[in-house]
């Protein structure tokens, strides 16, 4: 064996400790090469593991994990943030700093004959008052799925913030309720989906925690912004 | 392999798209089926119900935020998984975290290796085969030393101590028989 395959069998295997270990861990994430050998070692020791009979853990043990991701955007929402880096990068730049640049809301006359499906996808980052933080959102109309990202606000306990849609016409269409510190991603109905387009405008209320009060107006206007296409 | 392993196998790879998928139900299947093997993985190379519970706690998190490392081209499910939870419980054995007792074997061996369930998720019946053919191949102070590291996380160095022989001596029989092993398997592609 080289050098290298010999130190991925060792790694593979656990063998090793210290500046070895970190060494191995080290090549794991830089080298394709060595980490197909630790791959081929794991892959076929892997049998091995059903020799060890299998032990019942803890009941309480899956309320904790379910506690913790509870807090924790699942598979879809990290691939979608992986999706919307993607398309960050590769608008230049030009599209996200319209972004910025919210006008007064306005309601808008009713746009002009529909435009054709855009294949990419919109982003809104809307400014939180006068702080740096930001509130995003991307939709994607392919899947007609959007993703808030609430990442750098902080809840104050008493009131819920939610986000609208302000369509062309008549009334505003709940995005649903911002949770501070979360990711969220959540599919739309068809018909609020193709309301979203290019320069489509959101606002943000300030709500009773739970979100607006059916039967009450929605509460004051804290943010707002406008969907780009980025794609 | 039974119908109902075949059965319980397709239910597990369609929970495991389902959770890539961003699904909390299906992370709830996947532990309700795997979750007694991995923790017996957990447990015997933690030695300890609390390092191993926490490990195992780790495992699933992991799973849930990075539910797109798994590739399905690559590994069945449950193999996947049980290296996983093998590799997680390593590191935490190397950080530090567990100062395990310098138990001897046998005592680890005891801990988790009684009565496999009934309802096991076999992981691969053909390569089984082969890594024990290949093990078997080897001589005996090789082969109990690479299923020591694997089953119990030795290092090196606390084989050559359990065994009473020079570092150099332990690592020049493991790699040798690593050597053979590799060769042995790779005459199974």
């Amino acid at each position: 064996m080289t050098e290298r395959d010999q130190l991925a069998a060792e790694y593979a295997l656990g063998l090793l400790e210290g500046e070895d270990l970190l060494a191995a861990r080290g090549r794991m994430a830089n080298e394709p090469d060595f980490a197909a050998q630790v791959a081929f070692w794991e892959s076929r020791l892997a049998p091995l593991l059903d020799e060890i009979g299998g032990a019942v853990p803890d009941e309480a043990l899956w309320q904790r994990i379910a506690a913790e991701i509870e807090t924790a955007p699942g598979g879809e929402v990290v691939s979608l943030q992986a999706r919307l880096r993607f398309w960050q990068r590769a608008a230049a730049g030009a599209a996200m700093a319209a972004v910025g640049s919210v006008a007064l809301l306005v309601l808008q006359p009713a746009p002009g004959p529909a435009e054709p499906a855009l294949p990419g996808p919109l982003v809104a980052s809307i400014p939180i008052g006068d702080t740096p933080l930001r509130l995003g959102v991307t939709y994607l109309p392919d899947r007609q799925e959007m993703l808030i990202s609430a990442s750098g606000l902080t809840a104050d306990g008493v009131h819920d913030h939610e986000l609208w849609l302000v369509p062309p016409q008549g009334e505003l269409r709940s995005l649903g309720v911002v949770r501070p510190g979360r990711e969220a991603s959540m599919a739309l109905d068809p018909d609020l989906a193709d309301l979203i387009q290019d320069g489509a405008q959101m606002v943000l209320t300030r709500e009773p925690l739970g979100g607006k009060p059916v039967g009450q107006a929605a509460g004051p206007v804290v943010a707002q912004g406008a969907f780009r296409t980025v794609g | 392999m039974t119908a109902a392993t075949d059965q319980a196998r397709e239910q597990l790879k369609a929970a495991m798209a389902r959770l890539a998928g961003g699904d909390r139900a299906a992370l709830e299947q996947v532990y309700r089926m795997t979750s007694v093997k991995l923790f017996g993985i957990c447990l015997r190379i933690l030695g300890d119900r609390k390092e191993a519970e926490d490990a195992l706690q780790e495992v699933y998190v992991n799973l849930w935020r990075r539910a797109d490392r798994y590739d399905p081209q690559r590994a069945s499910p449950i193999a996947w998984l049980a290296v996983f939870a093998r590799n997680r419980a390593i590191d935490r054995l190397r950080s530090g975290r567990v100062q395990r007792e310098a138990a001897p074997l046998e005592a680890a061996a005891e801990v988790a290796d009684a009565a496999p369930l009934a309802e096991d998720l076999l992981i691969d019946a053909e390569r089984k085969a082969r890594v024990h053919h290949c093990l078997g191949e080897l001589d005996d102070n090789q082969r109990d030393n690479i299923r020591a590291a694997f089953f119990d996380g030795r290092t090196y160095a606390d084989l050559a101590e359990a065994q009473g022989v020079p570092l150099g001596t332990m690592k020049s029989w493991i790699r040798r028989g690593m050597q053979r092993l590799k060769t042995c398997l790779e005459g199974a592609e």
